[in-house]
């Protein structure tokens, strides 16, 4: 599903050079639920955005569903993210201007669909996630866990084949974390959806199909 | 869409309300000025009772001798013989309104003084322009070849000089210790129409400095109306010809005069000379200093917008991972701009409402009364475009510029 | 701290572009206003030069009078010896056109020595004209009935002529060429300036011609100063009397009025100028604020790393504000450098006091602008809790 050719990522500034990810070949199949792990700087975050096409690699080849997207334009990025992922953040990101369901929908105002169908599509999307009574509320009004289950919804209400999450349950307690953890790993196991996720917590690296360690950038173990 | 746009647009405008208030506050009030501007422009430039043929009319008003070597100028309004002797000779000219510019007079009425300015009149003034009369009848050819001590009163006159009395006509006004004999009463004539507002109206042949003197310069002024829009561009060549022929009065070796539209002749008043009409200069000066007075408001709300897109970084990075291209968020944003363009537009439209009733009320120039008609507001509306646009450009591409990364940093 | 903050400032000084040119345009603005607003008040300090009360203009047509010049002196004469016999009426004299307030220009040239000036407004007095204004004479003296005969013509100036042409120097007696240096002329006093065209213009250079016999026919103006108990009642007898007199077209103004009307000419415009002006500052102040509201909120953090490591809530407040304020020096910099063009080229002829004067008093008018805009951010932020601000990253 998604291949990584030697990716390697350098941060210039005036008279340094970082290097961020040293030379990473993966291999995600399609329906696999994939940790990632690392200590604090070793550049799973870095990695992530790659694999979520929201930053370039200094060297090296991404193919996603067999197709070659080193060379997309900004635009065809934009449509491709659209359509085939789905992202799931630390701090949720929601924006709290607006309610819940308009949070879900989205994903979908990017598309050619009618306002029927967002709707149709967001609720059901919430409904998966356990949070059909809370439509009308804004974010402000909603618990750690609840938002977090706001932003699963968002990511998967496109139907997404891959979602990418960023330490989905660093900023809540185990019991939340939990919850959170069955709903990815139902999302996977039932929707076949690809999952990558980088994470602090050994416990939720555990419950996954494979785990990929890093250290400075380049994969151990 | 559009509809997401908009209540994204209301949401963040109620989020802040304060940085809300101050854009509608500063887009509303230069909006107000722009359109009471605009609403005076309209006023002064657009044909305005009674010169309603303005489309069909060429203006002559001023007289110019120039002596070039030593640099002298003399100009003054023009003598009736220069229309009756040379202008009347022009085929292109269906009819001339000659009149003398106002010239103030006293009448003492019940211990009162009031003012009377009076003009002279030939017979076809009354058949180019267009005075409505509430009263009687204009003085007619008969009239004027008998030098009649007749007048057309203004209805301001006619209440400061008669009071409440109905009937007015056959009755006598004194002015200058000589006594007319009222035949009419016309409609007040706003003062931004200069040099056809007037209190008392007499046929020129009751004047008493001589018309006929064979001289270029003298009191007055003319319209020359032609036989239609198209004519006039021949009147004002055949103007220009004749002109050649007239003869140039010794010290000096040019003269000047000149049938111009309406803008022109404005603009050659203001800023111009007999051989140059001064509009580009007028234009330009206007031009500049709109865009000035706009530049300050401008930059604010640049500013304001900016600030505001900053602190949507968060909100802007999510849009972008779950698809929206660059293009797509500047697009959005702009929209977001015109819609508190707009809406500051209609607060504008309602102050300027009520600036244009509190500037007609305070009487500010004479019988002027300012409204708010469909020109003013197409004029409005493209500034508030045109604002919407500039004062959203630069902030939105700064915004399309946002690193998604940086933006999506856990906080 | 100065220093540092400076540095900290140098360093954004990017981001703070549109902040920076918003004070700059701000401060064009205010220079502008100022400067109107100091010349006419340094000319409205300046003394009237003449009492305008009870001074009444007659102007009228003087077509029909008899162009002999024997005849129309004989007819000057009886008239003004009728008006000065009228019991409501102090002083009369004939003048020329341009009397003060009315609408009328004319100028002229003079040489001393070679050296011309121009633009000197001339006036055509008649011999009571000082009498009807009240006007002082501070050297030499006024018109007499022996400078009708005298070999070079004999005039007056005003004070600002004299300082022109003499400097501290005497005046009385000195030969001046006229305008094409033909023809000398003596002077034979010096009056004080006459605000002639409002209260808030300069009075320019003056001088003053005897109205003598030759100019009869072209006499169109006579000034009456009225007793207090001159009505509308005796206006118009005395315009019925004018008109009998002129058999042709006469005005009676009051110079109270025409003065109105200048000043009137000068205030409206000013008005609306300062309306404007106070709008679009009202404006960039609502906008620096929230400016500056948002920056101190960006920097929660720093601001809690300022607390944590000993800076006081009020040495917060005293940052920002700083930061605030040079900020504005940076602009106000560049803002003085263009103003000061304005009194180094004279630029319409303003004494450069006027320019100078005008840009301290706008330079004082940003800073407090700056300050109250900064005050009140300034202190929510020295009200941010260290331990929060720092927790929130």
């Amino acid at each position: 599903m998604i291949r990584l050719q030697n990716i390697e990522k350098v941060y210039r500034t005036d008279t340094v050079e970082t290097l961020a990810i040293n030379g990473i070949n993966l291999d995600i199949a399609k329906g696999e639920f994939l940790s990632i792990m690392g200590p604090s700087g070793c550049g799973k975050s870095t990695l992530l955005n790659i694999i979520g096409l929201l930053d370039e690699p200094s060297k090296g080849n991404i193919q996603i569903d067999s197709q070659d997207i080193s060379s997309y334009s900004d635009q065809k990025l934009a449509k491709f993210r659209n359509e085939k992922l789905g992202f799931i953040f630390q701090s949720y990101h929601l924006i709290n201007d607006l309610q819940v369901l308009d949070n879900v929908e989205l994903p979908l105002l990017y598309r050619n669909s009618s306002a029927k169908e967002r709707k149709r599509l967001a609720t059901e999307a919430l409904e998966k996630v356990g949070l059909s009574n809370r439509l009308k509320h804004f974010p402000t009004q909603l618990s750690g866990g609840q938002r977090q289950r706001v932003a699963i919804a968002r990511a998967i209400v496109g139907n997404p084949q891959i979602i990418l999450a960023d330490e989905p349950t660093g900023n809540l307690d185990s019991a939340m974390g939990n919850e959170i953890m069955d709903i990815l790993i139902n999302l996977n196991q039932n929707e076949g959806t690809t999952i990558v996720m980088v994470t602090h917590d050994e416990n939720m690296a555990h419950k996954t199909h494979r785990l990929v360690r890093l250290f400075d950038g380049s994969q151990v173990q | 869409m559009l509809k997401n746009y908009f209540k994204i647009a209301i949401a963040v405008l109620k989020r802040r309300k304060f940085f809300t208030f101050i854009s509608l506050f500063g887009i509303s009030f230069t909006l107000t000025i722009l359109m009471v501007t605009t609403a005076f422009m309209d006023k002064v430039l657009s044909p305005d009772y009674p010169d309603l043929k303005r489309e069909r009319s060429l203006y002559v008003s001023s007289m110019e001798y120039k002596n070039t070597k030593e640099g002298w100028i003399n100009r003054s309004d023009v003598s009736f013989y220069f229309f009756s002797h040379y202008v009347s000779t022009l085929k292109n000219v269906d009819k001339m309104a000659i009149s003398s510019n106002p010239k103030a007079s006293n009448a003492y009425v019940n211990n009162k003084k009031i003012v009377i300015a009076y003009k002279y009149t030939n017979a076809d003034y009354w058949n180019v322009l267009e005075y409505r009369f509430l009263a009687g009848k204009p003085f007619s050819q008969k009239e004027i070849d008998n030098a009649d001590k007749v007048a057309v009163i203004s209805e301001e006159t006619r209440k400061a000089y008669f009071g409440d009395a109905s009937n007015v006509i056959g009755q006598y006004i004194s002015a200058d210790n000589i006594n007319y004999r009222v035949i009419g009463v016309v409609a007040n004539v706003s003062k931004t129409v200069n040099s056809l507002s007037g209190d008392m109206y007499l046929p020129y042949t009751v004047s008493t400095s001589d018309y006929n003197k064979p001289d270029l310069m003298g009191p007055y002024n003319a319209v020359l109306l032609a036989k239609s829009k198209a004519d006039v561009p021949k009147m004002q060549k055949e103007f220009q010809q004749m002109m050649r022929r007239v003869p140039i009065p010794k010290d000096f070796d040019r003269v000047y005069s000149n049938a111009d539209p309406f803008f022109s002749a404005m603009t050659r008043r203001i800023a111009g000379d007999g051989a140059n009409n001064g509009k580009t200069r007028v234009v330009t000066i206007l031009s500049i200093f709109v865009l000035l007075f706009l530049l300050l408001p401008t930059i604010n709300l640049v500013n304001i917008n900016v600030t505001r897109i900053m602190e949507r970084s968060s909100e802007i990075g999510v849009r972008k991972a779950f698809g929206a291209s660059s293009k797509t968020l500047v697009y959005q944003f702009i929209v977001e701009n015109m819609i508190l363009t707009f809406l500051g537009g209609i607060i504008g439209i309602i102050l300027s409402l009520l600036a244009i009733y509190l500037i007609n009320g305070a009487n500010v120039i004479s019988n002027m009364r300012l409204t708010m008609n469909l020109t003013v507001l197409f004029y409005s509306f493209i500034a508030c475009v045109f604002f919407g646009l500039i004062s959203g450009v630069y902030p939105a591409w700064r915004m399309s510029k946002l690193n998604v990364v940086k933006a999506l940093k856990a906080q | 701290m100065f220093r540092h903050l400076f540095k900290l400032i140098w360093n954004k000084r990017k981001q703070n572009f549109l902040f920076l040119s918003e004070i700059l345009v701000s401060f064009m603005v205010i220079f502008a206003v100022f400067s109107f607003l100091t010349f006419y008040y340094q000319n409205y300090s300046k003394p009237l030069g003449f009492a305008y009360k009870k001074v009444w203009s007659i102007s009228y047509d003087n077509g029909l009078l008899t162009k002999n010049r024997d005849s129309l002196t004989i007819f000057y004469d009886n008239l003004y010896k009728s008006l000065k016999a009228m019991p409501q009426i102090e002083e009369v004299s004939y003048s020329g056109s341009n009397f003060p307030y009315a609408n009328s220009i004319m100028t002229t040239g003079l040489h001393l020595n070679g050296k011309r000036f121009g633009y000197v407004n001339s006036y055509v007095v008649g011999a009571d004209y000082k009498k009807v204004w009240n006007i002082t004479l501070v050297a030499g003296r006024w018109f007499s009935p022996e400078d009708a005969v005298t070999k070079n013509k004999n005039f007056i100036i005003n004070e600002t002529l004299k300082k022109q042409m003499f400097g501290n120097g005497d005046a009385i007696g000195k030969l001046i060429g006229d305008y094409d240096d033909k023809e000398k002329m003596k002077i034979i006093g010096v009056v004080q300036d006459i605000k002639a065209n409002g209260d808030f213009w300069p009075a320019g250079n003056a001088m003053f011609t005897r109205l003598d016999t030759g100019y009869f026919r072209n006499n169109s103006h006579i000034l009456v100063k009225v007793r207090d108990g001159a009505d509308a009642t005796f206006e118009s007898q005395l315009y019925k009397f004018m008109t009998n007199t002129m058999k042709n077209s006469v005005e009676i103004q009051h110079l109270s009025e025409m003065r109105e009307a200048k000043n009137e000419d000068t205030i409206i415009p000013m008005v609306i100028f300062i309306i404007i002006a106070s709008f679009l500052i009202i404006n960039v102040a609502l906008g620096l604020f929230g400016v500056l509201w948002y920056n101190i909120n960006k920097r929660r953090s720093e601001i809690g790393l300022r607390r944590a490591i000993g800076a006081s809530g009020s040495s917060v407040s005293f940052q920002l504000v700083t930061e605030a304020m040079i900020l504005a020096t940076m602009s106000l910099m560049v803002g003085c450098f263009f103003a000061i063009q304005f009194p180094l080229l004279s630029v319409f002829n303003i004494p450069a006091s006027v320019y100078i004067v005008a840009m301290l008093l706008s330079v004082l008018f940003i800073y407090l602008l700056v300050f109250a805009c900064s005050l009140y951010p300034g202190k929510q932020a020295a009200g941010i809790h260290p331990a929060i601000a720092l927790h929130e990253e």
